[in-house]
């Protein structure tokens, strides 16, 4: 059967979104089969139904929003909407989605559907949160299919040691406790009929208000969290990856640490599906000397993960500088940020293509159900470019069989212009500056292919450091120079010495870890988790991840990190030729660098956070989320940081955190996404909360103060970071530790103490020691007065003895 | 010729900059204006113009149209290390938004604001920023002066020469009335 089919064996009826406490524990198993031979002998289109499996065995009461709706949760984000408002930056201000318009929303018009340009941005918002939630969730659903297919429903989910409270997002959002694969798909049935209705409200006459719209980005974004969750938990489970290891394996990464000799196989995505059928074919036939197997993105974790033998190439961004290379003898591309002209590229190198997904088939033809010596053949001898094979089983021969074939005769090939022809050719150059328009980042390419006329390649090689490899200015370039190239040939030397090691994705954080950190970092005195997330659309190159989350990592804050921003982390050494994780440690504690593993191992962070309320406040998990969120909000001094968040995944990814009140800040390039969710320090209202004790309304300081951010700078990231880790319910000792970082960072990074420092004063013992007098000083001219350090809530419901 | 952005996606909707090709076409707006702030971002320090940066330029414009001065992205460090105290910091993307409150009065207590003059920024970031202002704050006249055209400004620079981009910037500073 092919991995595309869906998986019959076990159905289970749609769970309709319920609210409250109507909602009961069900799940309806439906099984068929053409023929099965059972010990009770042989049968013929057999059908069980098993009506209701109720989790009795967990005494966890059922909170009150299990499994939620579309509207379930609206008076949760409406609070959060209204503490952080949307700042829109419309990109047009035209709607061109039906056929009345286009519609022209400028000013206080409306379009012909009746929408304003506010309706109009939160709509664009949701639709980008819903394609980045599908993307994971299509993901997601793959995973649980094939995993059934290969090792049957009721294989076990497991977390890994010390994991009692295994799957947080899936608790706290649905109220189960996932436990085989057959629980993962029914939690994913309820992804899926969310996902369906969060989407439908961007059609053209449903939802109609902006903070309706931007509810369900909330909504979309916990369903892409949950479905997440559920990839990574069931491949942790099944595919041998390390399980909460915080010692999982160093592994090899770099341009330069591919080992040329060996035929390569380059692996482009985020399913290991197909990866691993490739590493799994090399180690079986025993081919490890003669082929390897390199990732770019989340499969380069994910196969890392799986097989340490196997390496981390780069991040996202350079998958069109390796495919250049030659160096890939076949490419292999599963699904998501796929170069979406790989086949073209690679066919500049002769290097064939096989597609494995459907979702990014790169109209390559189906040899799904061809015998693989007929595949390998025609791919070997040019044939085809290459092949769409759905058939993971396949996939793995197929790609070891090719890039063994042709390894030789490729490396004899020269794929690159030598410095002689760039020279000549930057001669015949337009001096247009078409190539400096295109490019995202404003590099000067023409300067550089101006210096190339007279053999000076240095210009070329420091674009290579700063470019994103989108090759925009190739596209641009009425010359049609393969200018991208140019830049990787000119920095040849240094892609060589592109060696670096990093430790592959540990997979959840275990409940000791937070048992030993829970209490610190709720009382503030570990002053914040730091989490580097997402793509690597960075303003001026990796660097400058590795930089934050050292700045960051050394204070003591503990850094967790996944995806490309965690390969970018760690493509720096040291003054010893050290990377961030060789120097630092995997466990989740104070100055630790955390590396979870790919895209959707970022569960794993909200789940660390979810387990902070857990296992420290013994909340109930269960079904309970707008009191989790609220705890988090108020107390886990966690921030996510994606410096070069690009894709409608990030922003969905964000939208999960911005539900559970964790505050993201983005790079400048994240302007883009249009919309920003910021706070208002001086609207002392926006910053009231019940004092749980009381019932009492009381103020506190602007914290976290904005929930959505693009940072114009590195700069502005460190300080603004510093001061979103700062949470109502600090104790004295940990507000004194985090306003001293803050302080610290603000002169370093800005020049003078920050003026706004008698704001997160609450208590003397709120104020740092060493910074005594300039913040008496301050107090002393901005009349501060004392406040009640409250047990901070914005639900009313929380209130002790208020109603519940 | 109408002008185009400079980076060649950013097109916008109906609404567009026009050029300011010459400090002349300033004069109407800036005796109308009361309240002026200058934004400037982190790019300016890096960018030169006559003997100095474009931080100077910023201070002698400050100085010369009574304009405030709120820097972003980090480049109040410049300001400081010049020994300038009179510029304020604020992020870029809170500061787009609080310019459309119509009663912000701004860090230096002076707004709210009925022009602004803005570089600095990366295009793009300003090429949002703008965005939200002219959509949100279309009371305020929103100069970009930045070299590359911002379609989102009232007025703009259409990708201009860099010899003839800081000879207007001067005439910009003589308009306010400062200068040579």
């Amino acid at each position: 059967m092919r991995d595309s089919q869906p998986y019959y064996g076990v159905l289970c009826s749609p769970i309709a979104p319920r609210t409250g406490t109507e909602f009961s524990m069900k799940k309806k198993a439906y099984f068929k089969a053409d023929e099965a031979d059972t010990g009770l002998g042989k049968f013929k289109g057999l059908e069980v139904r098993i009506g209701t499996i109720v989790d009795d065995e967990w005494d966890e009461p059922m909170g009150p929003t299990p499994m939620p709706g579309p509207t379930t949760l609206r008076s949760w984000d409406h609070k959060i909407l209204t503490k952080y408002q949307p700042s829109y930056m419309p990109y047009c201000q035209v709607c061109c989605l039906c056929t009345m318009g286009k519609c022209d929303l400028s000013g206080d018009r409306r379009g012909a559907c009746g929408l304003d340009i506010k309706g109009q941005q939160a709509r664009i918002v949701l639709a980008a949160a819903n394609i980045g939630c599908a993307a994971h969730l299509a993901h997601s659903r793959h995973l649980i299919d094939h995993l059934i297919e290969e090792y049957g429903p009721r294989t076990e989910l497991i977390q890994g040691p010390g994991t009692e409270i295994h799957a947080p997002v899936a608790r706290l959002v649905t109220g189960m406790r996932p436990r085989t694969l057959e629980d993962a798909s029914i939690i994913l049935d309820y992804c899926e009929s969310q996902m369906t209705h969060t989407l439908s409200a961007t059609a053209t006459g449903q939802e109609g208000n902006w903070m309706d719209f931007e509810s369900k980005v909330f909504h979309a974004g916990m369903v892409d969290q949950l479905s997440m969750e559920i990839a990574d938990l069931a491949q942790v489970s099944t595919l041998g990856m390390p399980q909460a290891d915080p010692d999982a394996p160093l592994v090899k990464s770099g341009i330069g640490m591919m080992d040329t000799n060996k035929a390569i196989i380059l692996t482009i995505g985020h399913n290991i599906v197909p990866a691993a059928s490739i590493t799994d074919y090399i180690t079986e036939k025993r081919l490890n000397e003669e082929a390897e197997v390199g990732g770019m993105c989340c499969t380069a974790w994910d196969i890392t993960r799986r097989d340490p033998n196997a390496k981390v190439i780069g991040p996202i961004s350079w998958q069109l500088r390796y495919i250049r290379s030659g160096k890939a003898d076949v490419v292999v591309v599963d699904e998501q940020c796929v170069r979406t002209n790989v086949v073209e590229e690679a066919k500049k190198v002769s290097a064939p293509v096989i597609s494995t997904s459907d979702k990014a088939v790169m109209g390559l033809p189906d040899r799904s159900d061809d015998p693989p010596d007929s595949i390998i053949k025609e791919l070997v001898s040019g044939k085809i470019p290459g092949a769409y094979i759905s058939d993971h089983a396949i996939v793995g021969e197929v790609a070891v069989k090719v890039a063994l074939a042709i390894k030789d005769k490729r490396r004899k090939m020269k794929f690159f212009p030598s410095k002689k022809k760039m020279q000549k050719m930057a001669e015949e150059c337009k001096k247009c500056s078409e190539c400096i328009r295109a490019c995202p980042n404003d590099q000067n390419v023409m300067e550089a292919v101006l210096a190339a006329q007279v053999g000076n390649f240095e210009l070329l090689r420091e674009v290579y450091h700063n470019c994103i490899g989108c090759a925009r200015c190739e596209s641009a370039c009425p010359n049609d120079y393969d200018l991208h190239s140019w830049m990787v040939a000119a920095a040849e030397a240094d892609c060589k010495e592109e060696t670096h090691v990093v430790r592959t994705g540990r997979g959840a954080i275990q409940d000791t870890e937070i048992r030993n950190v829970g209490q610190p970092i709720v009382f503030g005195e570990i002053p914040g988790v730091i989490a580097h997330v997402g793509c690597a659309n960075y303003p001026g190159g990796g660097q400058d991840v590795h930089d934050m989350a050292e700045e960051f990592a050394k204070r003591r804050y503990i850094i967790v990190t996944s995806g490309c921003a965690a390969i970018s982390a760690g493509h720096v050494k040291d003054e010893n030729g050290q990377s961030i994780y060789e120097r630092r440690t995997g466990e989740f504690d104070a100055g630790g660098v955390v590396n979870v593993g790919s895209c959707v191992s970022n569960s794993h962070i909200a789940g660390a956070a979810i387990k902070i309320a857990a296992i420290f406040a013994k909340r109930n998990l269960r079904g309970n989320y707008a009191e989790i969120a609220d705890y988090i909000h108020h107390r886990v001094g966690a921030v996510g940081i994606s410096w070069g968040a690009m894709s409608q995944k990030a922003a969905s990814i964000a939208a999960g955190f911005w539900r559970l009140g964790v505050p993201v800040i983005v790079g400048p390039h994240g302007s883009k996404y249009r919309r920003m969710l910021l706070g208002t320090a001086e609207n002392e209202r926006d910053w009231m909360v019940y004092d749980a004790r009381t019932g009492d309304r009381v103020p506190t300081a602007p914290g976290p103060e904005h929930l959505f951010y693009a940072a114009e700078t590195v700069a502005e990231a460190n300080v603004l970071t510093a001061k979103l880790v700062l949470r109502p319910n600090d104790t004295g000792k940990g507000r004194s530790i985090k306003l001293s970082h803050y302080v610290d960072i603000h002169e370093t990074y800005y020049g003078f103490f920050p003026d706004d420092v008698w704001k997160y004063i609450r208590r003397e013992t709120d104020i740092p020691i060493t910074l005594k007098d300039k913040i008496l000083t301050q107090m002393k001219e901005n009349n501060w007065k004392e406040r009640r350090i409250p047990d901070p809530t914005l639900l009313k419901e929380q209130v002790m003895g208020g109603s519940s | 010729m109408k002008p185009v952005p400079w980076q060649t996606g950013e097109i916008c909707g109906p609404d567009s900059a026009k050029a300011l090709s010459k400090a002349d076409v300033l004069k109407r707006d800036l005796s109308k204006s009361k309240k002026r702030l200058l934004i400037v971002g982190s790019e300016a320090p890096d960018e030169k113009h006559g003997k100095g940066d474009m931080v100077d330029y910023a201070i002698a414009l400050a100085k010369a149209g009574k304009m405030d001065i709120i820097a972003t992205g980090g480049a109040i460090k410049s300001f400081i290390d010049k020994g300038f105290d009179g510029a304020k910091t604020m992020g870029a993307m809170e500061l787009a938004f609080r310019l459309q409150d119509p009663e912000w009065k701004g860090p230096h207590g002076n707004g709210p604001y009925d022009m602004i003059m803005i570089y600095g920024q990366p295009y793009y970031m300003q090429w949002t920023m703008l965005s939200g202002v002219m959509n949100f704050a279309p009371e305020i006249v929103a100069i970009a002066l930045g070299r590359y055209f911002q379609p989102h400004a009232k007025w703009s620079f259409p990708n201009m020469k860099e010899k003839q981009y800081h000879t207007i910037l001067d005439e910009i500073l003589e308009l306010v009335g400062g200068g040579k």
